[in-house]
C-alpha cells in the first residue's frame, strides 16, 4: 500500500502552489507546455522510479519469478491485485466526463479533459501490471496469433486495449471540438461508445475472477457490477484528489459547485458499493453452508484487517460526503483518499481471499514451491495471510504505479488539458 | 476413446511409489510433483484422525483429473492448455504458455498444476526417465500429461506400471471392455469436487 501513497504522494507534491503564478505565464508564453519546476521535477523522479522499477522487473526474469513470494497454491499476487486496482481507477475519469456528454447534461465544467488523461494513465499502469505478471512476456505476441475468444483473460485484453485507444480518441476528440474542429455530434457519439467501453472494461475484469466456479470467493454473478461500483468509487476519489490538487496549483478551476456535484457522486458510488458487499456476505452467509467459510475469512480471519479497514474507510468517505458542512476541500480530498484506499483494501480481499480457500484441503508433500509459508507446512501457511508480496513485488509494483504518475503528469505538461477559455 | 483413471483407495497403501514413477518417467525438476498422495486423515501427511482404536485414514493419490470439462481449457488465452479431441487427454504445451498461470487459478484441484519459478533445477545434473518426457521450461506451466509420450507408444502411464498394489488402473473409458470401465460400472466409486461440474476422467473406487 506505501508504494499508492507515494504514488499520490508525487502528484500532490509536484504542484505548488508558490510555483503556480509563474507556471501560468509559461503557460501564457507557450501555449503547449505548461508548469514550472516542480512538475519537471515530478516527472523527473517518476521516470526515475519507473527505470529502476524496470530494472528490478528485468532482474525478476533473469532471476526467476521464484524471487516473488507467489507460488503454486497462491500463484497470483500483488501484480493482479493492482491491475484490479488501476483498472478500476480508470473507470472515475472516463466516466465523470462522458456520462455528461453522453445524456446531454451540464457536465463538471473545466476538469473534463484532466479526468480523462488519468483515466489514460490508469489504464497504462494497468495493462502494464499484467505484462510484468507474466513468466513469457515475450511470447505476448502469442495472444493475437493464437487468440483463444473463449478465455476471459483474452476478452480483458481486447476490450482493455480497446479502452486505452478509445480514451485517447475520446481526448484527441474534446481538443478538436474545442477548435471547432469535432462536432457535438460526433463528441457525443464517441462519449456513448466510451461508456460502454469503461462498463464493459470493468465487468470483463470482474470475469477473469467471477467466471471461475473453482474458488468459492470469486464465483458470483455480482462480481461485474460489483467491479462497476468499485471502479466508480474509487476512480471519482481519484478525480476528486487530482483535480483539488491541479486546482490548488492553478491549472484548472475546480469551482465549489463541481466539487460538491463529485462528492454527491462519490457517496452515492460509496453507499452502492457496501450495498453490493452486504448482498454477498449476506447470500454466502444464509445457507450456513460453504460460504460460511468466506465470511468468517473476511469478517474474523486472516483478512480481517482489509476488510474492517474497507469498511471502516468507505464509511468515513460517506460521512464526508453526505454531511455539507464537512465538504471542505482539505476534507474532501481525505474522503477521495479513504475511498481510493478502501477499494484497494477490497482488492486485496478479492485477490487473497481467492487463494486462501484451497477445495483440497488434505495433507500431502509441501516444497518450497507450494505455497508462500512453505516452511511451516500447508496448516502454519494459511493461519495468516497465505501470501504477502516479497520486496521485489514492492519495487516492481512501484514501479508501475511511477509508470502512471509519469504518464499523467507529460500529459499535464504538454497536452491542451485546460479548458479553453483559460 | 476417453482415456482416464480408476484408482481403488481399498488398495492404496500411500507408499508414494507411483508419485517416485511420475518423477523420474517425467524427468520432473525438484521441487516438483505433478501426483502427490494427499492423506484424508489428520493435520499431517501419514497421520490418522480421531483416536486409537477409531482412528482413519484414506489416502487420495491426486493428479491432473483430465476433467470431460475441463476449467483451465476454457481460461487458457493461447491455447496451450487444450483438450486432446481423440483422447480427451487435457495437454499442456510448454512452448506456448505465456505463463499468466490464468489456468492454475481456474482449476478447482488444489495443486494439480505447477509453475517453473525459476530455471528448472534437476537433484542429479543429468535427465532421467523418457527420452520422450517433455522437456521443462522456465516461467511455464506444467502438469501431469498422462505420460502422453508413453500412451503414443501403446504403453501405460508410469505411475499405473509402477503401482505395487495395482491399485492404479488406467484405459479406455469409453469402450465396455476395458479393465477401467468394468470397475467403473461395478464399483462403488467417486469423483473429486463432483459439485464444480469438470466430469473428471479420475475415479476413485471406494
Amino acid at each position: 500500500m506505501s508504494d499508492i501513497n507515494n504514488g499520490v504522494g508525487v502528484i500532490d507534491d509536484d504542484f505548488n502552489p508558490a510555483a503556480a503564478p509563474k507556471a501560468r505565464e509559461a503557460a501564457g508564453a507557450r501555449a503547449a507546455a505548461w508548469g514550472g519546476k516542480g512538475l519537471a521535477v515530478g516527472i523527473g523522479v517518476s521516470a526515475l522510479i519507473a527505470a529502476v522499477g524496470i530494472v528490478l522487473w528485468v532482474m525478476q526474469l533473469s532471476g526467476g519469478m521464484v524471487q516473488t513470494a507467489m507460488r503454486n497454491l497462491d500463484s497470483w499476487g500483488l501484480y493482479i491485485t493492482m491491475f484490479m486496482f488501476f483498472v478500476g481507477l480508470s473507470a472515475g475519469g472516463l466516466i465523470i466526463s462522458s456520462v455528461p456528454k453522453a445524456f446531454g447534461i451540464r457536465g463538471f465544467g473545466g476538469i473534463s479533459k484532466v479526468a480523462v488523461m488519468s483515466s489514460i494513465a490508469a489504464t497504462v499502469a494497468a495493462i502494464a501490471f499484467v505484462v510484468v505478471d507474466l513468466g513469457q512476456p515475450l511470447r505476448l505476441w502469442e495472444l493475437f496469433a493464437y487468440s483463444n475468444l473463449g478465455s476471459p483473460l483474452m476478452w480483458d485484453i481486447i476490450v482493455l486495449g480497446t479502452y486505452l485507444i478509445l480514451s485517447c480518441v475520446y481526448l484527441w476528440a474534446q481538443v478538436q471540438n474545442e477548435k471547432g474542429k469535432v462536432s457535438h455530434t460526433a463528441l457525443r457519439v464517441i462519449s456513448v461508445v466510451a461508456l460502454v467501453c469503461a462498463v464493459l472494461v470493468h465487468s470483463v475484469t470482474a470475469w477473469i475472477f467471477g467466471l471461475q466456479q473453482g474458488r468459492e470467493m470469486w464465483h458470483t454473478a455480482l462480481l461485474a457490477p460489483w467491479f462497476v461500483s468499485s471502479a466508480l468509487v474509487c476512480g471519482t476519489g481519484l478525480v476528486l484528489a487530482v483535480c483539488a490538487g491541479l486546482s490548488r496549483a492553478g491549472y484548472i478551476e475546480f469551482g465549489r459547485d463541481s466539487q460538491v456535484k463529485l462528492a454527491k457522486l462519490l457517496a452515492v458510488f460509496v453507499l452502492v458499493d457496501l450495498y453490493f458487499f452486504g448482498c454477498d456476505l449476506l447470500t454466502e452467509a444464509f445457507p450456513a453452508a460453504g460460504g460460511m467459510e468466506v465470511v468468517a475469512m473476511l469478517t474474523s480471519g486472516p483478512l480481517a484487517p482489509f476488510f474492517w479497514g474497507e469498511i471502516v474507510l468507505c464509511a468515513v468517505a460517506a460521512v464526508i460526503c453526505l454531511v455539507p458542512s464537512l465538504r471542505t476541500t482539505p476534507l474532501l480530498v481525505v474522503a477521495s483518499v479513504a475511498a481510493i484506499l478502501a477499494i484497494l483494501c477490497k482488492r486485496v480481499q478479492l485477490l487473497v481471499g481467492g487463494f486462501q480457500l484451497t477445495n483440497l484441503d488434505l495433507a500431502g508433500p509441501v516444497t518450497p514451491a507450494t505455497v508462500t509459508g512453505w516452511e511451516s507446512g500447508l496448516q502454519g501457511a494459511y493461519t495468516g495471510m497465505v501470501y504477502w508480496p516479497a520486496p521485489i513485488e514492492w519495487g516492481v509494483a512501484l514501479g508501475v504505479v511511477a509508470l502512471g504518475v509519469m504518464i499523467f503528469l507529460l500529459g499535464v505538461k504538454y497536452l491542451p488539458l485546460r479548458p479553453k477559455q483559460d | 476413446m476417453h482415456y482416464g483413471f480408476a484408482i481403488d483407495q481399498q488398495r492404496c497403501i500411500g507408499c508414494h511409489t507411483c508419485a517416485v514413477a511420475c518423477k523420474i518417467e517425467n524427468n520432473l525438476p525438484d521441487e516438483m510433483w505433478w501426483n502427490r498422495i494427499l492423506t484424508d486423515g489428520g493435520a499431517e501427511m501419514d497421520i490418522p484422525a480421531g483416536e486409537f482404536p477409531n482412528s482413519t485414514i484414506e489416502y487420495v493419490p491426486v493428479n491432473c483429473q483430465h476433467c470431460a470439462n475441463p476449467a483451465c481449457v476454457k481460461v487458457c488465452p493461447v491455447g496451450a492448455t487444450y483438450q486432446d479431441p481423440e483422447t480427451g487427454i487435457v495437454r499442456q504445451d510448454a512452448d506456448k504458455c505465456i505463463g499468466c498461470r490464468m489456468c492454475v487459478a481456474a482449476c478447482p484441484y488444489t495443486g494439480v498444476r505447477s509453475f517453473n519459478w525459476e530455471e528448472p533445477q534437476f537433484m542429479l545434473g543429468m535427465d532421467l526417465g523418457d527420452a520422450d518426457a517433455p522437456k521443462h521450461q522456465k516461467h511455464t506451466v506444467e502438469k501431469c500429461t498422462m505420460c502422453w509420450h508413453r500412451v503414443a507408444k501403446g504403453e501405460e502411464p508410469a505411475c499405473v506400471e509402477a503401482c505395487p498394489g495395482r491399485a492404479r488402473i488406467w484405459g479406455d473409458l469409453d469402450d465396455p471392455e476395458s479393465d477401467v470401465a468394468k470397475l467403473v460400472a461395478s464399483r462403488s466409486k467417486k469423483q473429486l469436487l463432483p459439485e464444480k461440474g469438470t466430469n473428471p476422467s479420475v475415479y476413485y473406487l471406494v
